[in-house]
């Protein structure tokens, strides 16, 4: 790894522990659109598989040594090791199938996008819900029901929604020279 | 937001937990883990409770500020209880209505919660008495064996030291930017959530080229300073293990045995 994309996968650590903490509420829901979920398929569409995965993994270890980097300004090894951990560790996992998906196409375009963030939602779902059914002791139906039940819809309509966004961003930075689109 | 972003959850102290080396934290919380899941009895919990309950103590932090730390779960252990109370099959203690309150159903209700509470407690004191900075340094010495099958231990640890230096300068940005936006007419509040969601282009664009452009223009400040990884690189402050933590390490050892033989035993 050279300084650049070594000093690329620390910003983009930062980018999504601060993207984590913007939430826009929305009428008829108590929960809130994070952007966390957003901040890791920008990382994969932007910085690549390896990358993107290393970054998440920086983002994981900081919120392990104590920063507020996680949702709602939460840090600690509690969280990675609790009842939602799940849905952090498996930003890594996501973040290297989404950046490998992207990897594979030339000149990813918004349906690319689209593809590699359902897939990654999917990922991050499965991990999240793995956990939760483990670490509370329920059964796979109930771990079902908690984990994904009231989210998945909300989720879904975000997603649309965030390739979109990633694709701008990506053509903007390669537009302006700061990504070059073969170089991966 | 995050304001005391370098401090992170610290609460500075100078009691022994405080002093222990980080990574005797880091490796003391796997036997109390394997200890905490598997002891599976009244006898077993006991124990947990009492050494947590010791630990606690031991940091000598105001018990109600580490209790603040349960809140998140406090609400993931309001829903499952009920649903082991009632939905665990076995031996009838009370009818409520026409759920049936069972034996195993209480016992697994208060185990799980019980285990729950704990690990979120102990896990939080790694926090609350290691400085970011300090885990850092424990978590890189700690993977450094790893280097040897290809995990960057070094080159880790840097990228989270850049990344806790940059968090407080996006927030800035993320700021001036929004501002600056709302100076053209830019609408973050109202509209359609698609119209809300369009409106973040022009807020992460600006933000995004700027992660670059510092990227590039720290990555050169390195270079020109011959930076080179973590080979040759040597310490300001060196951890050193001191007999505290041979003692720490010994006495959570000993715990997961107990632990391990309680269940063998039952």
């Amino acid at each position: 790894m050279n300084t650049r994309s070594m000093i690329l996968v620390a910003m983009f650590a930062a980018i999504t522990a601060v993207m984590a903490q913007i939430s826009i509420p929305i009428p008829f829901s108590p929960v809130p659109i994070t952007m966390q979920v957003f901040a890791v398929c920008l990382a994969a569409g932007i910085l690549g598989a390896r990358l993107a995965a290393t970054s998440m993994v920086v983002y994981t270890l900081l919120g392990i040594a104590g920063v507020p980097v996680f949702a709602q300004g939460k840090a600690g090894l509690p969280v990675v090791l609790g009842p939602t951990g799940g849905y952090i560790w498996g930003f890594i996992i996501a973040a290297f199938v989404m950046g490998a998906i992207v990897d594979r196409v030339k000149h990813p375009g918004y349906k690319t996008m689209l593809l590699a963030m359902m897939v990654g939602l999917v990922i991050i779902y499965t991990t999240g819900t793995i956990q939760l059914a483990k670490i509370v002791g329920l059964g796979p139906v109930e771990a079902i029901a908690a984990g994904v039940g009231w989210f998945l819809p909300l989720d879904v309509v975000k997603i649309f929604l965030a390739a979109g966004i990633g694709y701008s961003v990506r053509n903007a930075l390669i537009r302006s020279g700061y990504l070059v689109q073969e170089s991966k | 937001m995050l304001n005391d972003i370098t401090i992170g959850q610290y609460v500075p102290g100078n009691s022994v937990i405080h002093r222990l080396d980080p990574r005797t934290k880091l490796i003391a919380i796997i036997p109390y883990v394997i200890a905490l899941f598997s002891v599976n009895d009244w006898q077993g919990f006991l124990l947990m409770s009492a050494v947590t309950l010791m630990v606690v103590l031991l940091t000598k932090l105001p018990v109600a500020y580490v209790l603040r730390g349960l809140k998140p779960i406090i609400i993931v252990v309001v829903i499952t209880v009920p649903l082991h109370l009632f939905l665990t099959p076995g031996e009838t203690l009370v009818m409520a209505g026409p759920l049936a309150v069972t034996r195993e159903g209480v016992s697994k209700a208060v185990f799980i919660s019980l285990r729950l509470i704990y690990l979120v407690l102990i896990t939080s004191l790694l926090t609350l008495t290691t400085s970011p900075i300090r885990l850092t340094d424990g978590l890189e010495n700690l993977l450094k064996p790893a280097g040897k099958i290809g995990v960057p231990a070094h080159e880790l640890a840097m990228m989270m030291t850049i990344a806790l230096r940059f968090i407080p300068t996006f927030l800035d940005e993320m700021e001036k930017i929004m501002k600056a936006q709302k100076a053209r007419g830019a609408d973050f509040e109202s509209g359609s959530l698609i119209q809300r969601s369009k409106n973040l282009v022009p807020l992460l664009v600006p933000l995004f080229i700027s992660a670059f452009r510092r990227a590039d223009d720290l990555a050169m400040a390195m270079e020109a300073r011959c930076y080179r990884g973590g080979a040759y690189r040597t310490k300001m402050v060196q951890l050193k293990l001191q007999a505290r933590d041979g003692i720490a390490l010994a006495a959570m050892f000993s715990v997961m045995l107990v632990s391990l033989a309680f269940r063998w035993w039952s």
